[in-house]
Formats: C-alpha cells, sequence, structure tokens
C-alpha cells in the first residue's frame, strides 16, 4: 500500500515544521487559557466595544461566558487558522512539491515503486503529520484548562470544536495537495497553495466586519468552520463537517489521479 | 517485437511547440547491446529518455521496454532497469551514504556489496551532505546508484559529465564489463570520444529526429581527419585548395570559431585519397604549419545533412 523506507524519510523531513507550529500553537493556547478571567473578559469587551471592526476581523467578538467560548473567540478566529494553513504549506512543499520542482522526484520515480504507492505514502504522511499536530494541541488544550482551571473546560465540545477545525484544516490540506499535483514550479504553487486559502481568509476577515460585506462569507471555507455554532450544538460534524469531508476526498482523488497520469520534467 | 529486442520506440512524438521535441522516433536497442544517443544539447535526447522512464508520456507512438509500455508499466520496468539522469538532483539534506542506502531500500536490495565495490572503483567517500558536494562527486553517487542493483538494462543520460579523465575511464571501463555481463546500455552523449569508445551502434539525433543509425566502424568511418595549414599567402590557399583530392571544410565557422586568416587553411582528404598523397602536394607549397584536429559533432552533422541533401535549416545548428 504504502512504501515504508519513504515513509521514514518524510516522518524526519516533517519534524522540524511540525515542532515549530506545534510550539507557537502550544504557547497561543496556554496563554490564552492562562489569560482567561472574567475581569479581563470585561476589558476586552470595551476593547471590541471601542475598536469593534479591528476586533471582528481578527473573528473575535461576543462575550465569553465559560472558558470554552473564551477560547473559541481568542483562538478560532485566527491562530487556529492562520498557523495550520502555514504548517501545511510547508509539510505538503517538502514533502510533495519540493521534490517536482527540484526534480529529485526523478530519483524516487526511478525505482520498482508506483506513482500510486508514492503518493499515498507522501498523503498518508501528510495526513498523518495534520492528525498529530491537532491532536497534541487539544491535548494541550485540555491539560492546560484542567491545570489552570479544574473542571471549567466542557470537554466534549471543545474535542467537536477541534474535530470540526481539524475537518476545515483536512480539506485545506486537500485543496494544498491538489495544488501541488497540478503545478511543476515552486511559485505557482505558492501562488495557488498559499494565494487562495489567503484570499479566502481576507474575505474572512472582511466578511466578520461589516453587515454589507457580509455575504463574503459564502465564497470562503472558513465559514464552514462556524466555531459559533459547533459549540451550541456541541457536534463537531454536523453538514459543514460533512460537506468538508466530502471536498477534502474530491480533490484528493483528483489530485492522486493527476499525479498518476502528469508529465514530469525531471 | 523479436524475443531478442528489448527497447522499442515506433513513431513516438513529443511536440513541445516551436520545433522542440521528438517527432516519429523509431529505433530499437538488442539485449546485451550498448546503444548510443549522439546529438547536440537540445536535441531531445534527454525527452526521448524522460519517455523511456515513465516520467512523461509520448503524444503518438509506442515506447516499450521488455515488452512493457514504459508509462503505464513503468513500475515493472524499473525493477531491471538503472538510470542516471542527465540534471543530477538529489536531497541536498541527505549524506551521498544516506541517499544510497534509502535508493537501496526503494529498490528493495539488501545486500549493498555491489554497492560499496562501486564506491571503491569510483573512489566515492559518500559521507557528508550531497549539498555540499562538487559535480564530479554527484555524478559518482548518480553511476554508484544506477548500477547497484545489477540491472539487465541501463539508462544513461550524459554519463561522464563533470568526471575528470580519469575517473572516466573508469567509467568506460565499467561499461565494457557490463556488456560482457550480458547488459544491454543506452547511453546519451554529446561527445563522440565515448560513444566512440563503448556503443556497438549508435543513433544520431537533431531537432527531434533521428539523422541516422551507425554501428561503429560506420560511424567511426564518417569521422575525418581535419587538418589545418598556414601557406605562405591567400593565392598559396587558393591554388592548394583547387588540388585533386583536397578538400576545403566548409564548416570551419560553424561553432562560433573565429574564421582564419587569409594564408590559413582548414582541409581534409578526399574519400579515395591517401594522406601520403595528400602531403606530397601539400609539400609543394611549402607550408608553414600543420595541424590536426578531429571533426567536431557539429561537422558531422553537417556532413550528414549535406549528403542526405534534406531541407535543413543549418544556421540553427549554431
Amino acid at each position: 500500500m504504502i512504501s515504508l523506507p519513504l515513509f521514514k524519510r518524510n516522518l524526519k523531513l516533517a519534524v522540524f515544521p511540525f515542532l515549530l507550529i506545534l510550539a507557537v500553537l502550544s504557547m497561543y493556547t496556554t496563554v490564552i487559557i492562562y489569560m482567561y478571567n472574567p475581569e479581563l473578559a470585561e476589558t476586552l469587551n470595551t476593547y471590541q466595544q471601542t475598536l469593534p471592526e479591528m476586533m471582528a476581523a481578527v473573528g473575535m467578538t461576543g462575550m465569553a461566558s465559560n472558558l470554552l467560548e473564551w477560547m473559541q473567540i481568542y483562538l478560532y478566529g485566527f491562530i487556529m487558522l492562520l498557523f495550520p494553513l502555514i504548517f501545511l504549506l510547508m509539510i505538503v512543499q517538502k514533502l510533495l512539491m519540493g521534490m517536482i520542482d527540484k526534480g529529485t522526484l526523478a530519483n524516487f520515480l526511478a525505482t520498482p515503486n508506483s506513482r500510486g504507492k508514492m503518493i499515498r505514502t507522501q498523503l498518508f504522511s501528510m495526513l498523518l503529520w495534520l492528525f498529530l499536530l491537532m491532536g497534541m494541541i487539544t491535548v494541550i488544550g485540555v491539560i492546560s484548562c484542567e491545570v489552570m482551571f479544574p473542571g471549567e473546560l466542557e470537554i466534549e465540545t471543545y474535542l467537536a470544536l477541534n474535530l470540526r477545525t481539524f475537518l476545515l484544516q483536512l480539506a485545506i490540506l486537500a485543496f494544498v495537495f491538489l495544488a501541488a499535483c497540478f503545478c511543476s514550479e515552486n511559485k505557482y504553487y505558492y501562488l495557488i497553495g498559499a494565494g487562495v486559502p489567503v484570499l479566502c481568509f481576507l474575505m474572512q476577515m472582511i466578511s466578520n466586519m461589516g453587515e454589507k460585506l457580509e455575504k463574503l462569507r459564502y465564497a470562503t471555507i472558513y465559514s464552514l468552520l462556524d466555531a459559533e455554532e459547533v459549540i451550541k450544538q456541541g457536534s463537531g460534524l454536523g453538514w459543514q463537517g460533512i460537506l468538508l469531508l466530502g471536498m477534502s476526498l474530491c480533490m484528493i482523488l483528483i489530485g492522486v489521479k493527476r499525479f498518476q497520469r502528469r508529465d514530469f520534467f525531471l | 517485437m523479436s524475443e531478442r529486442t528489448l527497447i522499442e520506440l515506433q513513431g513516438v512524438t513529443k511536440d513541445y511547440g516551436k520545433g522542440k521535441g521528438v517527432f516519429d522516433l523509431s529505433f530499437s536497442v538488442e539485449k546485451g547491446e550498448v546503444f548510443g544517443y549522439l546529438g547536440p544539447n537540445g536535441a531531445g535526447k534527454t525527452t526521448t529518455i524522460r519517455q523511456l522512464m515513465g516520467f512523461i508520456r509520448p503524444e503518438q507512438g509506442k515506447c516499450q521496454i521488455a515488452g512493457w509500455d514504459c508509462f503505464t508499466q513503468a513500475e515493472k520496468i524499473q525493477r531491471i532497469t538503472g538510470y542516471l539522469a542527465g540534471e543530477l538532483s538529489f536531497p541536498e539534506d541527505m549524506t551521498g551514504m544516506g541517499f544510497l542506502k534509502l535508493m537501496a531500500e526503494l529498490k528493495g536490495i539488501r545486500d549493498l556489496k555491489i554497492m560499496r565495490e562501486l564506491m571503491e572503483r569510483f573512489e566515492l567517500d559518500p559521507h557528508g551532505k550531497i549539498g555540499r558536494m562538487s559535480k564530479g562527486m554527484k555524478q559518482k553517487i548518480g553511476i554508484v546508484n544506477a548500477f547497484m542493483h545489477e540491472p539487465k538494462l541501463v539508462i544513461l543520460d550524459e554519463p561522464t559529465s563533470g568526471l575528470d579523465p580519469l575517473m572516466q575511464n573508469r567509467f568506460v571501463e565499467l561499461i565494457l564489463e557490463e556488456k560482457q555481463k550480458g547488459t544491454t546500455v543506452l547511453m546519451s552523449s554529446h561527445m563522440f570520444e565515448e560513444v566512440e569508445k563503448t556503443c556497438d551502434r549508435t543513433a544520431v539525433i537533431r531537432q527531434g529526429r533521428i539523422a541516422a543509425i551507425e554501428d561503429r566502424k560506420t560511424l567511426a568511418g564518417k569521422r575525418k581527419k581535419i587538418y589545418q595549414t598556414v601557406l605562405k599567402d591567400q593565392e598559396a590557399v587558393r591554388r592548394f585548395l583547387a588540388e585533386p583530392g583536397i578538400e576545403a571544410l566548409q564548416y570551419h565557422c560553424m561553432d562560433g570559431k573565429v574564421s582564419p586568416a587569409p594564408n590559413q587553411t582548414e582541409w581534409t582528404i578526399a574519400e579515395n585519397r591517401s594522406l601520403a598523397e595528400a602531403l606530397r602536394i601539400l609539400a609543394k607549397y611549402e607550408p608553414q604549419s600543420l595541424e590536426t584536429r578531429v571533426q567536431s559533432l557539429e561537422e558531422l552533422f553537417f556532413q550528414y545533412y549535406e549528403k542526405g541533401g534534406e531541407e535543413h535549416d543549418l544556421s540553427s545548428t549554431v
């Protein structure tokens, strides 16, 4: 099914970006949890009143009535979206695009391993790394909450929120992967693979800011996170989750097919 | 396709536009043969090899190795094939040894004996990061990688580029040994010397088309010696070149060299004349100097097209 030697190499290649992004996300998560207290919540509410557009742009709106809502407002509008995107761009670059751009893929294609097997290995490694990242952040979040505010976190709902975030990042991974399967050069990969998600992200920010621009939310994949709704419903899957999963599957299948059939000028 | 045929191309076309690519290529390579693939840069050598390796798919035609389709059944072909790319690109973060071991694992070889023998033979020290290695070192790694699993077929794209003359000789020895063992070799080159020493047959490719396929003797025979002579004056040159058996070289400026001085000339001996005769004629003109050189690849191509009488735009060869 997959190539073990290639998989082992992938582990080595992705460990640095993984640790880097994990460290950043862990720091933000623990600091935000640490900062949780009702008094500060009020101060931040005054910020929201004085600078409503600014705060809204980065998704920081609403009143936090408990720890999870606090985390949702200050982590899931910006930090948990942007840093995983950077991580995904880095690992897809290292595990796939870099090999195509630099031509090192030729060495691997010249071994008796089919293209299908190779792309499955790369994809599996990417999915595993994303899963590990989200999994470890979840564990760190739960532990930090339990240490600093024992019993305050609704763990199940927190898991649901992280499941939805994982599905969103999965769809973005699928898109970045698809971009790499179609591109021959790094610059186009970054233009599309990074450009489109960042554009979506900007549209999300703009749509957060005002009623007139709110319609833009239908044009961006980040709306499907809908963190507030996840917390209200307590379910991570929902129709948005299923849609994200379906989109991911489609993009991955198209990417794999393309990789198997395309020309490589190596 | 006969039992003896290992590589077969029939009408293979890959058009990149603007005359680039390969057009209607057809040739076959027999088992145990060392086949040269000779052409100037940009002639389509690498494009052909990419199709043989299954990296790109021909637009038209059939491209097969051992009866398998080069694109759809590449995995099977790779089992019996060793490959050395023209533009080597190894993961720069790895050491030479780390890379070779990874490739051995991917090829499913457990016994690294041959790999070590090859490293010794080419005096390769594979420790140290590939990113810091010289072109020659990388070339050695590529050669070890191509041969370490004892392939039945090796496809080599400009194998000696970057190697010093000593290592080039070791490489020629290696190819001759492999030939003894019955390995089939397809090797591209833009240098005669390499092909002349090793190849049984050589395809000459130019502008994406096969110009000729020659066996070793014919190819060597076609390649003429060129004599460079300085005479007294221009008039002497004119009269000398008009002598029977002396042929003026019309191609001396084609590879960008400066035209010779008026009293200098480049000439060859006509096919039916001997060197002795030519020298006797030359002696009458009191030559001031005489040098010889062998015909360059471009000059040989000129000869092919001149004789073939085909319509080719010669100015674009330079």
